[in-house]
């Protein structure tokens, strides 16, 4: 058995990388800047006073294209890999993701509502207009896991492995009628949730940004109070129950993370797979299970992973651009079967 | 001190546990014995707060269990089940390190007790290995070092609850781990512990409980409980009673 | 004194004739939408253009051009390497930040309509020229198109028989074939050239074989996107060999057009696809005018 990697020594590593990814992706896309253009762009908008000259288009791209898309990455990335820790203490499987309990499918549901029947819904007052496809996204999101958790109730308790079940069933569900609106879907509708299903980072803006860093500020601040009940929770439920801890509780708050933060990862920047499922995982064979260490080490690798697959997607088509979700489950499912043919022998 | 009065417990319409009396004082080791499905499982998980009884309260210090708070009840009371799954890889002495989640006792002393329950567990040499690298019987013994652990060292009248501890276990094994439980009820814990070794109840058990259709058949020593007649009765069992030849406890010989 | 007036003479004149260098380079345009492209080409733009989205096929030396990737899912700095001044699409072009983020940055986002009507092309015609500076021709374009589609109209109502039922299948190397419903480029087609589109469904579906057999088409109008010409029509009967049966097969009445002609809107390579189905739908016909034919 090969030593785990110190805490310290893997938080450095991993602060770096992510420094770096960040770094990186203000730096690099499909319009060349020069490093110092960029690095003044970067303390200008931090209010560092700088000579301005020249800055107009650096400040341009940097501030109001890299920027928000970065800092997109970075919410969407770290709630995905939390949250996929969350499901896979929740489900007390090294292997669960964090779809499991409809999250996603119901707001891939929430999504095709929006995209092919948003025009006769039209409800919502002008303002939120633009944001029909994320709220409807996140509701759905929410609706279903909603479902899925009161199916799992029973007696005052939370079968989990019900769950997964109703899980299972409530996705199938939602693929049905989600294959129903494709039916009725006309081409445009019908390549605008392919691209949705694929996930992007693309069209990032500051006023779609705040509630998605809002709910993440929330995960990033709350699960890892959770550390050590997790852990606990791993042994079994009753386990944890003799060993002092809230089961229900805890559960409960475990499936309202998942929900609120791969809702509103979801509805930012559409279904990005495999970060929830890889990264936690990643971080375990590094530095063992300990939740006290996985959480924060997974939020750190799963938003530097998202960054640098966002990379490689804005740059590799310029200048069109591949969806993002491409990207992740290119790189996630072999690595996935990698793990699996590896834990096998 | 626990304590649980004419307990009766209900499922699915039927009656599993009946009319069950019985006490766990500091100082005693109470072993229950009895077939497959006697209700000894269910027993005990009412004794926990697991399941809730259907009749009769289960008193800790005369407060009943569900009104415990979780933390103070965990110091107070550890239970370790029949089997437990942890598919996650880790450490032996951070799995029996979670036996101090209750407590908030310090780093240092929480390491210093991790050592002693596995010490007293026989599994200190399996330090530092990844529990899911363990046999079946080597993770036994680690989650008996983190219910240990989360009551060491039983000094105040901590509670322990044990499920066939040795089912996993060789012989040997089966004595090191009964003799760490007995050593924790002789500084002062109280025990119980479920046995499907006559003779192991026997040789550690201050009292014993024989239990058939949820129903206490004999309660007392091993010299009261461990009886031809009873045993033919209960487990339909033809057996010598003799004394042990060195020891005089009950010796349980099948004919 | 004399010297220094000179020297800036100089000067002022190397300056200048470098202006006048630079000045001849053409608006760099980015194109997303596939019937604007076509459009733009057909006005003498196409020097201009410096990119194009994935709806635009048409004509071939297009996509040559870089891709700026599909319509909705445009990238704000993709499209900045370009160094376009205008954009120009539909009002389907998103998302909505990214156009945002390109006005931001200074490029001129031209938003036309996307509707399959003909008064919407005519004002993204006008719009088209004003930009080019070439308003005579935009509306010259214009006068011919409506003028070549109310001929074909009134050469194929003049016959004042029974518009022939047809059916419009688009199929990938011959399976799976999806008809033409109302609201779709080919029910305008069919219908411009004095067809009747015997499905009235809305958008494109699949029909079952037994169903298309069952509306017995008299002309069956084929296109396929992996396939071309003779081919896709023989792969689409091999396919699905019940279609054998219907008058359109029977009568050797199925007609190719290009897949392309199909997406993007009103394009300006449908009066000719509209005047080879009339003529398919009535074979009788008077054959055209000389003064259309003039203006080919």
């Amino acid at each position: 058995m090969k030593p785990d990697l110190a805490p310290k020594t893997l938080f450095i590593a991993l602060g770096l990388a992510w420094l770096l990814a960040i770094w990186l992706s203000l730096a690099l896309g499909p319009v060349s800047l020069p490093m110092m253009d960029t690095l003044r762009a970067v303390l200008h908008l931090v209010g560092v006073p700088v000579a301005e000259d020249d800055l107009q288009q650096a400040e341009l791209i940097v501030g109001q294209i890299r920027l928000p898309r970065t800092l997109l990455g970075l919410a969407v990335g770290a709630v995905l890999a939390l949250s996929g820790v969350a499901m896979q203490g929740l489900f007390r499987n090294p292997l669960a993701d964090p779809g499991l309990v409809g999250v996603s499918s119901g707001a891939a549901l929430g999504a095709a509502v929006a995209i092919v029947a948003g025009a006769s819904l039209g409800g919502l007052p002008e303002p939120f207009q633009p944001y029909l496809l994320s709220i409807c996204a996140f509701a759905g999101g929410l609706g279903v896991t909603a479902i899925v958790y009161r199916l799992g109730r029973r007696d005052g308790r939370t079968s989990v492995s019900t769950m997964l079940l109703a899980g299972v069933a409530m996705t199938a569900l939602a693929g049905s009628i989600i294959g129903l609106f494709t039916y009725l879907a006309n081409d445009a509708s019908l390549r605008t949730l392919t691209f949705w299903n694929l996930g992007t980072l693309n069209g990032a803006s500051y006023a779609r940004l705040w509630p998605l860093l809002l709910v993440c500020a929330a995960v990033i601040i709350w699960l890892p109070r959770r550390a050590t009940a997790l852990n606990a929770l791993l042994l079994g439920e009753s386990e944890a129950r003799h060993l002092g801890i809230e089961v229900e509780r805890l559960k409960r708050e475990l499936i309202l993370c998942i929900a609120l933060g791969v809702g509103a990862a979801v509805a930012a920047a559409g279904l990005i797979g495999f970060i929830g499922l890889i990264v936690p995982h990643l971080v375990r064979l590094l530095t063992g299970p300990d939740h006290r260490v996985v959480l924060p080490a997974s939020a750190l690798a799963g938003a530097t992973l998202l960054l640098l697959a966002d990379i490689f997607a804005r740059l590799v088509m310029a200048p069109a651009e591949l969806p993002i979700g491409i990207v992740t489950v290119f790189i996630g499912a072999p690595f996935f079967l990698f793990l699996l043919v590896r834990g096998r022998s | 001190m626990l304590i649980a009065n004419d307990l009766g417990i209900m499922r699915d319409g039927k009656q599993v546990v009946v009319n069950i009396d019985l006490a766990l004082a500091p100082g005693q080791m109470l072993g229950v014995l009895g077939p497959n499905g006697a209700g000894k499982s269910t027993l005990m998980a009412a004794l926990c707060g697991e399941l809730a009884p259907t009749h009769g309260p289960v008193l800790l210090d005369d407060i009943p269990l569900n009104q415990w708070c979780g933390p103070e009840r965990a110091r107070r009371l550890a239970v370790l089940p029949q089997s437990s799954t942890l598919s996650f890889a880790f450490k032996v002495e951070e799995v029996v390190a979670m036996g101090r989640l209750p407590h908030d006792s310090g780093q240092q002393r929480d390491d210093e007790i991790t050592q002693h329950a596995l010490k007293a567990a026989d599994a200190l040499h399996l330090l530092g290995r990844s529990y899911l690298t363990l046999s079946g019987g080597e993770r036994q013994r680690v989650h008996l070092a983190r219910v240990l652990a989360q009551v060491w060292p039983g000094e105040d009248g901590q509670i322990l609850l044990l499920d066939e501890p040795t089912s996993a276990l060789d012989p040997l094994h089966q004595h090191t781990t009964l003799l760490a439980v007995r050593a924790f009820a002789d500084r002062g814990g109280a025990v119980m512990v479920i046995l499907h070794d006559l003779n192991l109840a026997a040789r550690y058990c201050d009292r014993l409980l024989l239990l058939d259709q949820g129903r206490a058949h004999l309660s007392g020593t091993p010299q009261q409980v461990l009886t031809p007649e009873a045993l033919k009765s209960v487990f339909g069992l033809d057996v010598l009673v003799q004394p042990h030849p060195e020891r005089g406890h009950p010796l349980v010989i099948a004919r | 004194m004399r010297f220094t007036s000179q020297l800036i003479a100089i000067v002022a004149g190397l300056f200048i004739t470098h202006l006048a260098a630079a000045s001849p380079e053409p608006q760099r345009w980015v194109s997303a939408g596939g019937a604007l492209t076509e459009w733009i080409v057909a006005l003498g733009g196409h020097s201009r253009l410096v990119g194009v989205d994935s709806t635009s096929q048409h004509p071939p030396s297009v996509k040559l051009l870089p891709g700026i990737g599909y319509q909705r899912q445009l990238s704000a700095e993709g499209i900045l390497t370009l160094r376009p001044k205008i954009l120009i699409g539909t009002e389907e072009m998103g998302p909505p930040p990214v156009i945002q983020q390109l006005r931001t940055a200074g490029v001129q986002v031209e938003v036309m309509s996307a509707s399959a009507e003909l008064p919407a092309l005519r004002a993204n015609l006008e719009r088209l020229g004003a930009l080019l500076g070439k308003d005579g021709e935009a509306r010259q374009l214009s006068d011919q198109y409506m003028q070549r589609l109310a001929t074909e109209h009134q050469r194929v109502t003049q016959l004042k028989r029974a518009a022939p039922g047809v059916l419009l299948l688009v199929s990938h190397a011959g399976s799976a074939p999806m008809v033409a419903g109302a609201g779709t480029v080919g029910d305008w087609l069919i219908t411009q050239a004095g067809g009747l589109n015997l499905a009235t469904h809305d958008g494109y579906k699949v029909f079952s074989i037994e169903a298309m057999s069952g509306l017995n088409p008299e002309v069956l109008v084929v296109s396929d996107r992996a396939q071309n010409g003779v081919q896709a029509r023989d792969a689409l009967l091999r396919e699905n060999p019940l279609l054998g049966a219907t008058r359109a097969v029977r009568d050797n009445r199925v007609v190719e057009i290009d897949p392309t002609l199909l997406v993007g809107g009103l394009g300006p390579r449908l009066p000719d696809a509209v005047r080879s189905l009339a003529d398919a739908f009535y074979p009788d016909a008077a054959p055209l005018s000389a003064r259309v034919s003039n203006a080919q």
